[in-house]
């Protein structure tokens, strides 16, 4: 008796210091970054700054993966009674920099779309939101969990890159005075913003911590100063305060008929009449102007003036990933409606009108910037089709892009300082020049198009779920087919090249190789992972979905003793295809081995081949260089020529999303 | 026991998709010479061929030709055996794709323009035809329920019925799959081609063989796939994709080959709409 007592008391302890733990990592997640950003801005040593870097994404890596699921209802025990007043200040000093910013660079647009949030906010914090007891301040589960992670870790290894990097752009720009401080400190309290906005349950805080992030972005674009960067930079703060605007509107009219501020609480009590769905509908549409989603492409491909690690960290960690997640977090309350039915079509619209654009492209960074542009549609398509199987194939993408693209950034951002060009032609045959990077930048190709791959596993699980209807699923195969094509030429461009004798080593700083080299085992290792991480995350989501809505739940996949994933539609038998890769790989490598030691071929050139690499003999038997470019098809598939009619497409359905609003 | 069976049946199924793969091939050889009055290679003629190749010195340009030809080959034997044990179509056409994946990789790996356009082309050629695949795969689902190829044969009249034209979809990519006429512009097999042998121009003596093996192995997938549109009986499933393979040679020999404009336009557009269309209509 005494010793189940004892075991029961020991139990109770360890769930109150589970708890409070939980709650002093929260605080860390949140509070460290914002503390170290200001380190790095006042505090101008090199030396220091570094540490503060290193230390910080240390301290949130390991943070982040020791938090825990927070109880049913959220955090409790944290006080609203400063953090309150805290972000309300915040949110005034924000808006009023950013209306300030508007001023300063005369821009209407800005400064009536953040003057018309500050009376907005205004009126509602003084006049219409109640004082009292509020929801829980922070919950986490698991679409949080997974988010903060991609954040910490993800993000972190992009600061630790962005070390080396900032050194070397500095010296190519030759600043009198190293603008460094102030790009690491923004990077940093981003991290924390993110850790904020995904994590807390207030939804007057969150739009504090959306906010925040617009302003990061900005700052963060513009960073460089030329007249190109700050244009981007204004283009993004203007697109991303429309965001705002359409988030306050929200939540006021949530706000108005449940007088709540609890986003759990309003997801799981949100109604079907007509009022209900409005807010909701200008919900959506904020996620869509922060995910960069057609028609507001604009800004992220503006955002590529950036340095690396600025695109970087937007396209894989944070900012847009913003979007979905708000998205993903408000799909339980769509379940089954015309509005989910909108955001699904208008998220495939996205993933194919994207992924078309890309095939156009022969700058890298914007093939890049539309395939995150195209794969945040399908997210988007994931939340629409509302059952806990889509919307665990979505938290997996969520994961899985970050992982693969922001590897690509890092790669890409390597090489062009080494090439000084975008162009990909300008790339062509980068595996011999840079073998390192080169290789690890086709590897990531290889991971976001191949199976057993984590990115494959999760378009097959939207395959699976959104067959039913017969227009998202040709979206859905088009899609396919052109992000494979615009893929696969990238990686074959990079791969190009004769001689492969002769090339100088690759010497680069650790905290270049490190985060390059984490990020493609990560990609691997959890590909591996990912029947697990589907058990993980389908048990809480399916327990959501069936609390809150009656829409059919489709099948949520289960695993099977070989290491598979099936239901009644289909299998997947991920671990069979990870050991038959694997076998591919080593046998592979031993043909290599066996063929480099072999003769060496030159690549075939009619015969008439020169004393020169790539060269052939031309008239008069001088060397002529062999030159092939990619067809790019521009009449085709080119933006010039189809931006205006894919964002009026995208605007038709954006309107169809806020009908989908009305008429429910 | 259920390990060795299972070992036994893949290599067995793999066996029998090899012969039948270079049986077809030396088929094809010797139809093709008589439509063209000449007398042709003896059917085992394809075998011969590949075990000379295998007997060839290992010669690369770029290390990615020695490592494609064996993840190409190894792509097309899985996606087989997911058939054979009656997998998720869906799975089956993504292995399948893998392996042009790397067919393409190897070829733009050298700089050869012969090389390089072929690898391009076959890109667009890809687009083409596995979005029709993937069609099928759909038409799968709104039929059976599931992605599952299990379930073709519990229906209870040829699919051929109720997919008509994606049927004739299909069989413009079985055009293209083959490399036939007038759609042999990523490479092919006769010499009015201008590309040398396009995506494969860079692949000498057993890297060659390997991807000859690869081909015959992706044939044969395309066959089994045909199959499916008359899952009712052993002879069906034998006649149609029989009859297919044999139109596919007349067509060769009765065509000129047209751009790969054309077939992105026609081919792609045009297969595209018909399956879409056969959709809509099976869902109605």
């Amino acid at each position: 008796m005494t010793v189940q007592a004892g075991l029961a008391r020991l139990d109770f302890l360890l769930c109150i210091m589970g708890s409070s733990m939980s709650e002093a990592i929260l605080v860390v997640l949140i509070i460290v970054p914002f503390l170290a950003a200001l380190a790095c801005f006042f505090i101008r040593s090199t030396a220091f700054r570094t540490f503060v870097v290193i230390a910080t994404v240390c301290v949130l890596a390991i943070s982040s993966l020791l938090l825990q699921e927070s109880p049913a209802g959220g955090f409790g025990g944290m006080s609203a009674g400063i953090i309150d007043p805290v972000i309300t200040c915040g949110d005034f000093l924000l808006l009023g920099i950013m209306f300030f910013l508007g001023c300063r660079y005369r821009h209407p647009l800005i400064v009536m779309l953040t003057g018309g949030q500050l009376a907005l906010f205004a009126w509602l914090e003084f006049f219409v939101f109640a004082g009292g007891q509020g929801p829980a301040l922070f919950q986490a589960d698991v679409l949080s969990l997974t988010m903060v992670r991609v954040v910490c870790i993800v993000g972190g290894f992009i600061c630790l890159h962005a070390i080396p990097y900032m050194r070397a752009h500095e010296e190519h720009q030759k600043l009198e005075r190293s603008r460094q401080p102030g790009f690491f400190a923004v990077l940093l309290m981003f991290l924390g913003a993110m850790n904020g906005l995904v994590l807390t349950n207030h939804l007057a805080h969150f739009y504090f911590f959306f906010e925040l992030t617009t302003l990061c972005s900005f700052l963060l674009i513009g960073h460089d100063g030329t007249d190109e960067a700050v244009g981007n930079a204004l283009t993004a703060l203007w697109m991303n305060a429309v965001g705002g605007l359409l988030l306050l509107l929200a939540i006021w009219g949530l706000y108005a008929q449940s007088s709540s501020l609890d986003m759990y609480g309003l997801v799981v009590s949100a109604g079907t009449g007509r009022a209900a769905m409005l807010p909701l509908a200008l919900l959506i549409l904020a996620a869509f102007t922060k995910s960069a989603q057609l028609p507001w492409q604009r800004w992220l491909l503006g955002a590529m003036v950036a340095p690396t690690p600025t695109s970087a960290l937007l396209h894989s960690s944070t900012m847009v990933k913003a979007g979905v997640y708000l998205a993903l977090r408000f799909a339980p309350a769509l379940a089954g409606t015309m509005l989910a039915q909108g955001l699904m079509l208008a998220g495939g619209f996205t993933f194919l009108a994207a992924a078309a654009l890309a095939i156009g492209q022969r700058n890298a960074k914007k093939v890049l910037a539309y395939s995150t542009i195209s794969n945040l549609g399908l997210i988007f398509a994931c939340a629409g089709i509302g059952t806990p199987g889509a919307m665990a194939a979505g938290i997996l993408l969520i994961l899985f892009h970050a992982v693969s693209k922001g590897l690509l950034f890092l790669c890409v951002g390597t090489a062009e300082q080494q090439v000084r060009s975008r162009d990909i032609e300008v790339m062509r045959g980068l595996c011999a020049i840079m073998p390192f990077t080169g290789m690890i930048a086709v590897l990531a190709v290889l991971t976001l198009i191949l199976p057993p791959f984590g990115m494959l596993l999760g378009k097959w699980m939207v395959f699976e779920a959104g067959a039913d209807n017969i227009v998202f699923y040709l979206m859905l195969v088009l899609g396919s087919a052109c992000t494979l094509l615009y893929w696969v030429r990238l990686a074959g461009t990079l791969l190009t090249g004769g001689q492969t004798a002769g090339f100088k080593p690759e010497i680069k700083p650790f905290l270049t190789r490190f985060p390059l080299a984490a990020l493609v085992c990560a990609a691997v290792i959890l590909g591996l992972c990912a029947p697990a991480l589907y058990a993980w995350l389908i048990a809480p989501l399916t327990s959501l979905f069936d609390a809150i809505t009656t829409f059919p739940a489709g099948q949520p996949l289960s695993a099977n003793r070989a290491g598979g994933l099936f239901n009644a539609q289909g299998a997947f038998p991920l671990a069979s295809l990870f050991l038959v890769a694997a076998l591919i790989g080593l046998v592979a490598m031993y043909a290599v081995r066996k063929a480099m030691a072999g003769k060496k071929g030159s690549p075939y050139m009619s015969g008439a081949n020169s004393n020169l690499p790539d060269h052939f003999l031309g008239p008069m038997n001088r060397p002529v260089r062999a030159v092939v470019e990619n067809y790019y098809l521009a009449p085709l598939f080119g933006e010039e020529r189809w931006t205006l009619w894919v964002n009026l497409a995208a605007a038709g359905l954006l309107l169809f999303i806020l009908g989908g609003g009305l008429w429910a | 026991m259920g390990v060795m069976r299972t070992a036994g049946l893949v290599l067995a199924a793999l066996a029998a998709a090899i012969l039948l793969g270079g049986l077809l091939s030396g088929i094809d050889r010797r139809l093709t010479a008589r439509l063209q009055s000449r007398k042709g290679p003896p059917v085992i003629q394809p075998f011969l061929d590949v075990i000379k190749l295998m007997a060839k010195e290992r010669i690369v340009t770029n290390p990615w030709q020695a490592f494609s030809p064996v993840a190409t080959l190894a792509a097309a034997a899985t996606a087989l055996v997911l058939f054979v044990f009656q997998g998720d179509l869906l799975v089956i056409l993504f292995v399948h794709m893998a392996g042009g994946v790397f067919l393409v990789l190897g070829a733009m790996a050298s700089p050869s323009p012969y090389s390089q356009t072929g690898g391009q082309r076959e890109l667009w050629q890809m687009l083409s035809c596995e979005t029709l695949l993937f069609l099928i795969a759909g038409a799968l689902y709104l039929t059976t329920g599931s992605f599952r190829i299990s379930g073709v044969s519990d229906l209870p009249e040829p699919l051929l019925y109720r997919l008509p034209l994606l049927f004739a979809a299909f069989f413009f990519a079985l055009i293209v799959k083959m490399r036939k006429s007038p759609f042999d512009f990523a490479a092919c097999h006769h010499a009015h081609q201008e590309l040398v042998r396009g995506v494969y121009t860079e692949y000498v003596g057993p890297h060659l063989g390997l991807l000859e093996i690869a081909h015959w192995l992706d044939i044969v997938l395309y066959l089994a796939i045909c199959s499916l549109f008359w899952a009712t009986g052993a002879t069906a499933m034998i006649l149609l994709p029989l009859a297919a393979y044999v139109a596919v040679i007349v067509l060769d020999n009765v065509s000129a080959r047209l751009t790969w404009r054309w077939m992105l336009g026609w081919g792609w557009g045009a297969g595209f709409i018909l399956s879409a269309l056969n959709l809509f209509w099976l869902k109605g």
